[in-house]
């Protein structure tokens, strides 16, 4: 076989235009280009189809459109199977407001090969260093360490081992996806990053390479908590509730079922978040006992 | 002994000593056909690598139509036989094989009595099942093909995900650095093949192209077979310069180890290529423990989730396989990314043998008035599931928006169940049945377009001939037929979602010329990014040479 070495970028938008150009930008001016970049175009509704019309001369990259908004887990659902299909020894996968620095994937690259060799196994994915736009941590995106997450340190590596990470800047190799499959696209969006990467380091861990950065340029540097709940975002809270409920009963049980309801119960008190929308999000875990999908595997076309 | 006997024994490890009846010579007239005579000559080549300097006296029998082979297992030390086989010569040989390195020639005579079987025929699929149990499944399945094919198909599902989530023991690898017995060097360099059969089928016409391709670059082929079969194909001319030993099984014990020490110490063997041989990657450790340094490649061809199959034993036995070659990019995953090997170890170069062809080269016009042409090629049997089609059919004719026929192009062991659903169903009129009397092109130059309602494939020959000859291919979507096939036009395994899907496909086709040419297009598209892949023959040709060096 070949050595392994193709990558496609993969990049899921909606309605974000005038941050998309910047990450487009970013991806080409990498200091080792993906062979493709994938843009998936969640049926954007604010012109992004006129805007990505200017990327289409170059060769490198693929604008796939969906019919129709199938959230964040579904875009990155499909563009992890298109860059499957392509042939892509590994993917690369981030939001529409990311912009990663030249070398955040020739790091990520190296640093993934050195810790697959020290550690002596392949390891499912490589994620970046995310930083807000301020420079300091992005509080969404911290991954979730291993109880020996310093062991590559220890070995003089500038690398971290993780058991989950979120969507904006990891690698995947395409053996994950043979092995694993898809992201679960009907999660729509949130808690689909968590349950696919706590999905694939069944086996082996993920790892984080600390000189691979990205910059995410979301509105607040804010991580989830049910304190935040309001009426203007309980719809994306709707669909957390529902997919961690499905995700701790279905694959971790009934323990981490009821803890994840105790934090829910108190995260919601401790904000003092309206009653009406308490109950919203109860019957969303109720919904989540019910809501177990299966993961779909990715077609070997090339 | 005419002149090609003569070449032809350049390799031959026996020497005739006396005939009466049948004959080994090529030419003459004799009572063995050519097909016959070469399993007789593949008989003495085994007895005679298992005992060297022995003189065989080799009774030639011919059982009636359908009679298995009886050439090398322990059977053929009995010199009795049923009523119903004629004797049709009897012949005394003198092995001239070298025995192996510390040991000497034997004496002696050994009677050895061999039947060629009768004339080939296709063997009923349920013939093997002769119960009770499997006269009600033919009868399940006739009566209700379609409720039939969903419970295998559930079952399918089971057993996939089972398989899916295993990941395989392996054999551990052979740690010696050498070999222990020394040969002199003035044999021939050969190449050792197994292969299942010497039947029609996709593995083994690429077999047979390797076998050629081994000989063209100077090597003797050594081509054992494992699985019962009348051999059509023996008399193939890519066999013609090989040694072809058809094994019956089972052996003496101990024969396997004497048969494969005289192909040790008579030929120069620079390496092995397995095409789907269960006996010869059973060996696999035996040899590399004798021969550590020897080559090992196998091809595979596709998965089968029910029995796991050849690419189950080979991940089992990798560890003493240098190369997978695969065929297609399902399977290359699979071994790497469900099973783990190294990438190193996988080989993916196709067989596609496309020379991109371009939509206008292939894009035929049809006036209005023709009738849409609907084609199945394939054998008639279980895996091809002929049955669909004709439901297909008759799911069609209902919603057609203009005349339409059906052409069903094949053999097998289904056909009288093929030809009697066609008159329960009321096709007889619409569907025509052609053998492989016709040339496949003819069939496919008439297709409007041609359907695949397999339940298994790795990915079909039959999709790059309709893919050159212009026809778009409506398929299930299993193996690597995605490689190929339009994505909308991929339709689930399952026959109920199958039926609709490809009914729904074909009535857009026939309502809509653009949107067949769309597709055609996509297809077309597809097949030059497949050929851009590593061709196989190219692939083996640079191996094979470097085994000579």
């Amino acid at each position: 076989m070949d050595a392994l070495n193709t990558v496609a970028a993969v990049v899921v938008t909606y309605n974000r235009k005038d941050k998309l150009g910047t990450v487009l930008d970013s991806l080409l001016a990498q200091t080792q280009l993906p062979d493709w970049i994938i843009v998936v175009n969640n049926a954007s509704t604010d012109g992004t189809e006129q805007m990505l019309a200017s990327y289409t001369d170059h060769d490198r990259v693929i604008v796939h459109t969906l019919p129709e908004n199938a959230g964040g887990a579904g875009g990155f659902a499909a563009g992890m199977a298109r860059g499957y299909e392509l042939g892509a020894d590994f993917v690369w996968i981030m939001d529409d407001d990311c912009y990663p620095n030249r070398d955040a994937l020739e790091e990520l690259r190296v640093g993934l090969a050195k810790a697959e060799e020290s550690m002596g196994m392949s390891l499912p994915y490589a994620c970046s260093v995310v930083k807000f736009i301020d420079g300091e941590i992005c509080e969404m995106n911290n991954p979730g360490t291993t109880w020996d997450w310093g062991r590559l340190l220890a070995r003089g590596q500038n690398a971290v081992l993780v058991t989950h990470c979120s969507f904006v800047s990891v690698m995947f190799s395409r053996c994950v996806l043979t092995r694993y499959g898809l992201p679960l696209k009907e999660y729509f969006i949130w808690f689909d990053d968590q349950e696919y990467t706590l999905r694939v380091t069944k086996h082996a861990p993920g790892v984080q390479i600390l000189s691979s950065v990205v910059v995410h340029d979301m509105g607040v540097n804010r991580g989830v908590n049910f304190a935040d709940v309001t009426a203007a975002n309980l719809w994306k809270f709707r669909y957390g509730v529902r997919n961690e409920t499905s995700f701790r009963l279905h694959h971790q049980g009934v323990g981490a079922f009821l803890k994840f309801l105790g934090r829910l119960f108190t995260g919601t008190m401790r904000g003092n978040v309206p009653w009406g929308l308490r109950i919203e999000l109860f019957r969303k875990a109720v919904e989540g006992v019910r809501f177990n999908p299966k993961p779909t595997y990715p077609h070997s076309v090339l | 002994m005419n002149d090609d006997t003569a070449n032809q024994r350049t390799t031959a490890v026996f020497e005739l000593l006396d005939e009466a009846g049948a004959s080994l010579d090529e030419g003459t007239s004799r009572p063995l056909n050519e097909r016959e005579r070469r399993l007789v000559v593949g008989a003495a080549t085994f007895h005679a690598l298992c005992k060297p300097g022995r003189t065989i006296r080799l009774t030639v029998l011919r059982g009636p139509a359908g009679t298995p082979l009886r050439l090398t297992d322990r059977n053929v030390h009995r010199i009795e036989w049923p009523d119903d086989c004629e004797v049709v010569g009897s012949m005394v040989l003198r092995s001239t094989a070298r025995p192996p390195a510390g040991s000497e020639p034997g004496t002696g005579l050994i009677d050895i009595v061999v039947d060629v079987g009768g004339p080939p025929v296709y063997e009923h699929i349920y013939g093997k099942r002769p119960t009770l149990f499997g006269h009600g499944r033919r009868m399940a399945r006739f009566l209700a093909p379609i409720p039939f094919d969903a419970l295998r198909q559930y079952r399918t599902d089971l057993l996939e995900r089972q398989l899916r989530a295993t990941t395989l023991a392996r054999k551990p690898a052979v740690g010696l650095a050498h070999g222990i017995t020394g040969v002199p060097g003035d044999r021939p360099a050969a190449v050792l093949f197994g292969l299942h059969w010497l039947e029609l089928g996709g593995a083994e016409r690429w077999a047979l192209d390797t076998v050629q391709i081994a000989s063209a670059a100077g090597f003797t082929p050594i081509v054992i077979t494992d699985r019962a079969s009348a051999h059509p194909w023996i008399t193939r001319p890519e066999l013609a310069d090989a040694v072809v030993v058809p094994l019956t099984q089972p052996l003496d014990p101990g024969a396997d180890a004497e048969f494969l020490n005289g192909l040790l110490a008579n030929f120069d063997i620079r390496g092995v290529h397995i095409h789907h041989n269960t006996w010869l990657y059973q060996r696999l450790p035996w040899l590399k423990a004798q021969r550590p340094e020897l080559p090992v490649v196998d091809s595979l061809h596709i998965l089968e989730w029910r029995t796991g199959g050849f690419v189950d034993i080979a991940v089992r036995l990798s560890n003493v396989i240098d190369v997978h070659h695969v065929i297609s990019p399902a399977l290359r995953d699979y071994l790497l990314g469900r099973q783990g090997l190294p990438a190193e170890k996988v080989k993916l170069a196709t067989l596609a043998n496309l020379t991109g062809p371009d939509i206008a080269a292939v894009d035929r016009s049809r006036a209005d008035d023709d009738p849409f042409i609907v084609v199945f090629v394939g054998r008639f049997s279980q895996q091809k599931r002929p049955y669909l089609f004709l439901q297909l059919a008759k799911r069609v004719l209902r919603t057609a928006p203009g005349e339409v026929r059906f052409v069903m192009h094949g053999e097998g062991e289904l056909r009288n169940e093929v030809r009697s659903l066609c008159v329960r169903y009321g096709l007889s009129e619409v569907v025509e049945l052609r053998g492989p009397e016709i040339p496949v092109a003819t069939t496919l130059a008439e297709a409007d377009v041609l359907v695949i309602s397999s339940d298994n494939e790795g990915l079909t020959l039959t999709s790059f001939e309709a893919t050159a000859a212009g026809v778009p291919v409506v398929s299930t979507d299993v193996g690597s037929q995605c490689s190929l096939v339009a994505t909308e036009l991929l339709c689930p395994r399952h026959p109920y979602p199958f039926l609709q899907a490809a009914t729904k496909s074909v009535v857009a086709m026939m309502t809509s010329a653009d949107l067949r040419k769309k597709w055609l297009e996509e297809q077309l598209v597809k097949a030059a990014a497949f050929t851009r892949l590593t061709d196989a023959r190219s692939w083996i040709r640079e191996l094979y040479q470097g085994w000579m060096r």
